[in-house]
């Protein structure tokens, strides 16, 4: 069974740069609100870190956050979820992709783009591996 | 002095330790507590990289960053090597150093190779020599 990692916090509502900034770390780690509630990624060795760290940052600016490692027990929840991942990571490929299909695309922005996304796509979802052949071919043409 | 951290090092605590032996302490000992133990702070002996103690994570920056600042230490070459490690640790919104991605993997993997997180932190500092003696010339002209 996977393990996931949890945090749900609460930041003082001003100043609002701070909820704005705390906010914007979690979508730039990828993790997913639940229920407007908690955030959660699978755990991992730097998931689990980057967590950790956001909760002392929280803790900063007189938050709070509580850090959860869990499991979901019921069959079929663990996929649903990583569902909701890989179609995060495929809704942020996809203008990449469409780009990719014009006429002559800007390689080097994609490229850089593609990584940035890719860092994030903990699932390996199957846009981006083909966006990572699209643009290995586009160079060699 | 003894200074004590996390096992399971990684780049921040790598680049710390690199920077301890060079620049503040050159009969440095490292010591490690089991992950997510609650740090004893034994007497004489100085934590970093655990969350909550005065050489960690601050303001979103790196243990490395913290440590130049608490001792002062001002060098260019290791202002740089502060925000590579900013980078390759944590999630900046600015990125800058195409090598901290590379930086970070290396260091992973690293410690996935020596026996222990003692041999880890030696074994490291063979790099961070090198990155140092490269960003200290770093156009060769």
């Amino acid at each position: 069974m996977r393990q996931w990692v949890l945090l749900h916090y609460r930041v003082p509502p001003s100043p609002s740069a701070r909820r704005v900034y705390v906010w914007r770390k979690l979508k730039n780690l990828g993790a997913i609100l639940l229920h407007d509630s908690v955030w959660v990624l699978p755990d991992t060795a730097w998931t689990y870190e980057q967590f950790q760290w956001l909760v002392t940052e929280i803790a900063d600016v007189h938050g709070e956050a509580m850090l959860w490692q869990a499991h979901l027990t019921l069959p079929g929840q663990e996929q649903t979820l990583i569902n909701r991942f890989l179609a995060a990571s495929e809704r942020e490929y996809e203008p990449l992709w469409q780009a990719l299909q014009q006429d002559a695309p800007d390689l080097s922005a994609l490229s850089r783009q593609f990584q940035e996304v890719r860092r994030r796509d903990y699932f390996a979802c199957s846009l981006g591996q083909q966006i990572y052949d699209a643009l290995t071919r586009a160079r060699e043409e | 002095m003894q200074w004590v951290t996390w096992e399971t090092v990684g780049i921040d605590r790598m680049a710390s330790a690199w920077l301890i032996v060079r620049h503040i302490d050159p009969d440095a000992e490292f010591a490690f507590l089991p992950k997510q133990a609650a740090p004893p702070a034994p007497a004489g002996a100085e934590l970093f990289d655990i969350p909550g103690v005065r050489l960690s994570h601050r303001r979103g920056h790196c243990t490395f960053h913290t440590i130049l600042r608490e001792y002062g230490i001002q060098d260019p070459i290791l202002e740089r090597l502060a925000r590579l490690v900013d980078e390759a640790d944590t999630i900046q919104e600015v990125s800058l150093e195409a090598a901290a991605v590379g930086l970070d993997w290396v260091c992973r993997g690293l410690r996935k190779i020596c026996r222990d997180d003692a041999e880890a932190l030696r074994k490291g500092y063979s790099i961070f020599d090198g990155l140092y003696a490269y960003l200290g010339d770093e156009k060769g002209l």
